[in-house]
Formats: C-alpha cells, sequence, structure tokens
C-alpha cells in the first residue's frame, strides 16, 4: 500500500476537528446518555451473556463507525469528480492502489469511535463475556465497510461535499428506523428490518443477543431468527454496490 | 522499445465522439493527423470547444479516442505516462484545498516510482516561500505554480500544459512563464494549449489552430499570426461584376477567405489596404469597411476556409 498517501489522509482526518467531533465523541456521548447513565443499564439481557449497557455500547458503535465511513466513501467520490481523480490519473497509481487506501482509511477512522466507546464500556460497567468485546467490535468494523458504499453512491450521485454532509445527517434517521437508539416495536419494528442500519446493528449485537429482541415497553422478549438481518444487509450490499456501479458508469460516459 | 526517431507526439486519424447523458451526440474532435517531435514547442491555439482539451486529454490517456491511434514516444499515451515520460498541467480543479502545498508534492510524488525529490520540485516550480501554506490560501496562479511543480516530478520528456494561465491577472502569467522558460531550455518538447494569441506567439515556435475539432491551421508562429491577426474588409458590388472579383480576389496573394452575401462581399485578408485599394478602384465597389476581426472570427474564418475547401 502507498503509506505516504494512507498517512496524509490520516492527518487530513485529524485536522478535520468538525468532522472527528460527529464521528467520536457524538456517537461517545450517545452511549452515555442511553446507555450507562441509565437505571437499566445493569439488567442482563434475555441470554445472559451480557447487560443492557454492553448492547447500547455495541448500537452507538456501529453508529460512529458508519458516520466515519459513509463520510470517508463519499468524500472520496467528490474528490475524484472535483478533478482530483484526473491529477491521479496523470501517475502511474492505479485505481485499485486508490481504493485501498481509501478502504483501510474508512477502516482506520471506524475504529475510533467503536475504540473510544468500548473504552467507555469499561469504565462505565458495560459487561460481557471475554469474546463477546474482540467479535462484536469486528462485526461492527466489518458492518460499518457497507456504509462507504452508502456515501459513495450520495458522493457520485450529487457531487458535492453538502451532500456528503447531507448522508452522514441521514444515519440519525436511518439509526432510529434501524432499531439502533432504542428498541422499536409492532409496525415500526416491522417496518425496521426494511431500512439498511438494521441488520448491520442486528448481526453486530447477535453474539451477545443470540437474537432475542429487547423491548422498551416491558413486555416479553422476542427472539427474531438469523437469516432475518442476514437477508436485510444482503439486500443492502447488492443495491448500494447497483447503485454505485451505475453512478460510476454514468459519470464515465460523461466526460 | 522506442527508437530515438519516434516523434514526442504522433496522432494518426484521431477523433472523439461524446454521448451526453439526454443530450445528442458531440463529436468534439473529427479528425486529426498531427506529428510533434521531439524538442518543440507547440502552442494549441482555438475558442473554447474547439476540441484542445479533448485532444490533449487523449495524449495523456485520460480518455481514449473513439477512432485513430495516439502514440507518446512509439507508445501509448497510458505506457508513457505509466513510464513517467509525458505529465502535465491541467485546467482548473485537481487539487484537494486541506492540503498544504509541500503536501500536496509528497502525495502526488508517493505515486511515482522514480520521482524528483519534494523540495526540487518545489524550488523549480518556485513554490519555497510557501511550501507550508494551505492549497485553499494559495491564489489561483500560486495554485497553477503547484499544478506544475506536480508535473516536474516524474522528469518528464513531454509536458503538456492545458490553458495553464487561465484565470491569472497579467503579472501571474509573465511569472508562469518565466518559470517554464528555464525548464524548457532543458530541452523538453512542449505542448500548451492557449486562447491567448500573444502567449503563443511569445513562446512557442509553432501554431497548431484548432476550431470545431479540427486542426485548421498548422505552421511556424510567424506565419499563423498574419493569417490570425488580418483584418476584414466588406463592400457592395454591383451584381455582374460580383463572379469576376471573387476569383481575382481569391487570386490575391494576402487573401485568406472571400465569401459573399447577395451583392456585399467579404474578404479575409493580411494585407488589408491593397485589398480596400482593389476593390475601390478596378473591382468598382462602393461602401467600403475594414474591420480587426477578434481572434474569435479570425478562428471562424480559417475553419470555413477548411470547410468548403
Amino acid at each position: 500500500m502507498n503509506t505516504t498517501y494512507y498517512l496524509m489522509e490520516v492527518r487530513r482526518v485529524v485536522r478535520d476537528f468538525l468532522g472527528l467531533f460527529f464521528t467520536a465523541v457524538l456517537p461517545a456521548f450517545l452511549y452515555v446518555i442511553f446507555g450507562a447513565s441509565q437505571d437499566y443499564s445493569q439488567e442482563m439481557l434475555p441470554t445472559g451473556k451480557g447487560n443492557v449497557a454492553f448492547y447500547m455500547m455495541v448500537s452507538m458503535a456501529v453508529y460512529g463507525a458508519v458516520t466515519a465511513t459513509t463520510s470517508i466513501g463519499g468524500m472520496a467520490a467528490v474528490e475524484r469528480m472535483q478533478g482530483w481523480g484526473r491529477q491521479l490519473g496523470l501517475t502511474p497509481m492505479r485505481d485499485a492502489q486508490y481504493v485501498l487506501v481509501k478502504a483501510v482509511l474508512g477502516l482506520s477512522v471506524a475504529l475510533i469511535p467503536v475504540a473510544l466507546i468500548y473504552v467507555l464500556g469499561v469504565v462505565t460497567g458495560a459487561q460481557g463475556q471475554g469474546y463477546l468485546w474482540a467479535l462484536t467490535a469486528l462485526l461492527v468494523l466489518l458492518g460499518a465497510g457497507l456504509f462507504s458504499l452508502y456515501g459513495l453512491v450520495f458522493g457520485l450521485a450529487f457531487k458535492t461535499e453538502g451532500a456528503v454532509s447531507a448522508a452522514s445527517g441521514s444515519l440519525v434517521i436511518l439509526a432510529f428506523l434501524g432499531n439502533l437508539f432504542f428498541p422499536l416495536s409492532g409496525a415500526m419494528l416491522a417496518v425496521a428490518k426494511l431500512t439498511p442500519l438494521y441488520g448491520i446493528v442486528a448481526l453486530a449485537r447477535y453474539p451477545v443477543t443470540d437474537g432475542w429482541l429487547i423491548s422498551a415497553d416491558g413486555t416479553a422478549p422476542v427472539h427474531e431468527p438469523l437469516w432475518i438481518p442476514v437477508v436485510n444487509v444482503t439486500v443492502w450490499l447488492v443495491i448500494l454496490a447497483t447503485l454505485a456501479t451505475l453512478l460510476v458508469r454514468k459519470g464515465r460516459g460523461r466526460q | 522499445m522506442t527508437s530515438t526517431a519516434e516523434p514526442a507526439l504522433d496522432l494518426a486519424g484521431v477523433t472523439k465522439t461524446f454521448t451526453p447523458v439526454g443530450g445528442d451526440r458531440v463529436e468534439a474532435v473529427r479528425g486529426i493527423d498531427l506529428t510533434i517531435g521531439r524538442g518543440e514547442i507547440v502552442a494549441f491555439l482555438g475558442p473554447n470547444g474547439a476540441g484542445k482539451t479533448t485532444t490533449l486529454d487523449m495524449a495523456l490517456g485520460l480518455t481514449e479516442p473513439t477512432s485513430g491511434t495516439v502514440r507518446v514516444y512509439g507508445q501509448g499515451a497510458r505506457a508513457a505516462v505509466l513510464g513517467g515520460k509525458v505529465s502535465a498541467v491541467l485546467q482548473s480543479g485537481g487539487l484537494l484545498h486541506d492540503l498544504s502545498v509541500r503536501e500536496t508534492v509528497q502525495v502526488i510524488a508517493s505515486a511515482y516510482r522514480a520521482a524528483l525529490p519534494v523540495d526540487e520540485a518545489i524550488e523549480r516550480a518556485g513554490l519555497t516561500a510557501i511550501a507550508g501554506r494551505r492549497v485553499s490560501k494559495c491564489s489561483g496562479g500560486e495554485q497553477q505554480r503547484l499544478r506544475f511543480a506536480l508535473a516536474l516530478l516524474p522528469d518528464p520528456d513531454l509536458l503538456i500544459l492545458d490553458e495553464p494561465t487561465a484565470g491569472m491577472d497579467v503579472g501571474a502569467r509573465h511569472e508562469f512563464w518565466a518559470t517554464m522558460r528555464s525548464e524548457v531550455s532543458e530541452g523538453r518538447t512542449v505542448v500548451f494549449a492557449t486562447h491567448y494569441l500573444e502567449e503563443a506567439d511569445t513562446f512557442a515556435e509553432r501554431i497548431v489552430m484548432m476550431a470545431r475539432g479540427e486542426v485548421v491551421a498548422d505552421g511556424p508562429t510567424t506565419e499563423i499570426r498574419a493569417r490570425a491577426t488580418g483584418r476584414t474588409v466588406t463592400a457592395t458590388l454591383p451584381p455582374h461584376r460580383l463572379e469576376a472579383a471573387v476569383q481575382r480576389l481569391r487570386a490575391t496573394g494576402s487573401v485568406t477567405d472571400v465569401t459573399t452575401a447577395g451583392d456585399r462581399i467579404t474578404i479575409h485578408a493580411g494585407d488589408s489596404d491593397a485589398v480596400a485599394l482593389l476593390l475601390l478602384s478596378e473591382l468598382g465597389g462602393t461602401g467600403l469597411e475594414i474591420t480587426t476581426g477578434s481572434l474569435d472570427e479570425a478562428f471562424l474564418a480559417l475553419t470555413s476556409g477548411a470547410d468548403r475547401r
């Protein structure tokens, strides 16, 4: 990998304080508000593998990680279309090398909120079996990779930095709809299962929930089979990858 | 391998057609045959939309021609880029605003297997004093010199500049060309696109004039300059003498173009005084007007001439 280019990209991210705030500090803050500081945070989940604080910790880590990958993916698209792609096209750097740098960058930046929130989890009494910390963190990062495509699609379609900010902002809505911030039930839950963040969050939490959905209104937990979040992630992967491919082709035809 | 006899740039029957989404087909380049030898300094001169940028993009492998072949030092354009034989200063855009000047040079240098030292490229482009400055805080002229520093990194044999001074004020333009001049004395081949006639005039040895996707004139700078800076003479002639007058004028040395509309005749010529004299005396013309055409009009005159040939 081109480490000079990678390190320069890391410096750009570090310099962007506002971006870093929304990526890392805001989700960590939300974890403290919705998770750690609540009375119910020390209650154990139906599986007994971890407590509610752990559940909220994984959820907010997903939110922070997808915010990071969405903005990295979106900015990559906008940068390329604003002429940086032409500048790189004049060098021997191949597209694959560029994609590799941006992919590793997306994962690195996604790691910032995940690490921050997991450290807060340790400090504020999130409990889970040892291997679950590593396994859920890995699933969070893998799921966040899908959202670099979400950012890419916005960037390719609207071509402005504002559109990328809008894409990051839309994640708040998707997070509510995706059963991420607090447990949904009834019709809202049925709709939630169709939205793009639902599958990623459900899969990241799966090792600790075993598919048992917790409820906010005190009713008995409901079990959800594994195939539902798997199908959700697969379908959204296909949709976003197809859109990104079509938009790249359309962009080429226009040059 | 390339032999030493290979020209720097060789275009044969090159065309490029675009079909924008939901738009009509655009023939940006309509058949160009052009050879540029090693060490030549050539200006592509033409109005906006003449196909200059598209032609240069094909020479850089950024776009594939629809038909025809592009050879750079005997290789395909992309191969020449990979080998560091050709590089370019592109039109506006293409820089990351949150990087500094030095960081930008470092990033692009990292893309090459062998590049000039970063500090050397910065110095040669005259950027040492502002190397730490953010790109967003650089003036248009400074950004253009940064693009120039990036183009120097592979130490190219062929340097392509696409309207390098567009949007610069007069002072910045002079400064840019002064920097360029010292680089060119090293025996590089330089091809630049411009729509400033005086730039082509002071810097290039040869001018390739383009209009509507075609080469409409190609020759030493002095010759092209005479054609582009001629004047337009119009007059009204008695209808029965029109045909003979057109023949007579076409045979006159400095005349580059003759057209008629009704009984009004329009002549483009280098020596407008001689044409005016001829019209008023021998040919019986009345209502004579002489105008100095803009460069765009000169291009248009040359294109319509090419169409009729």
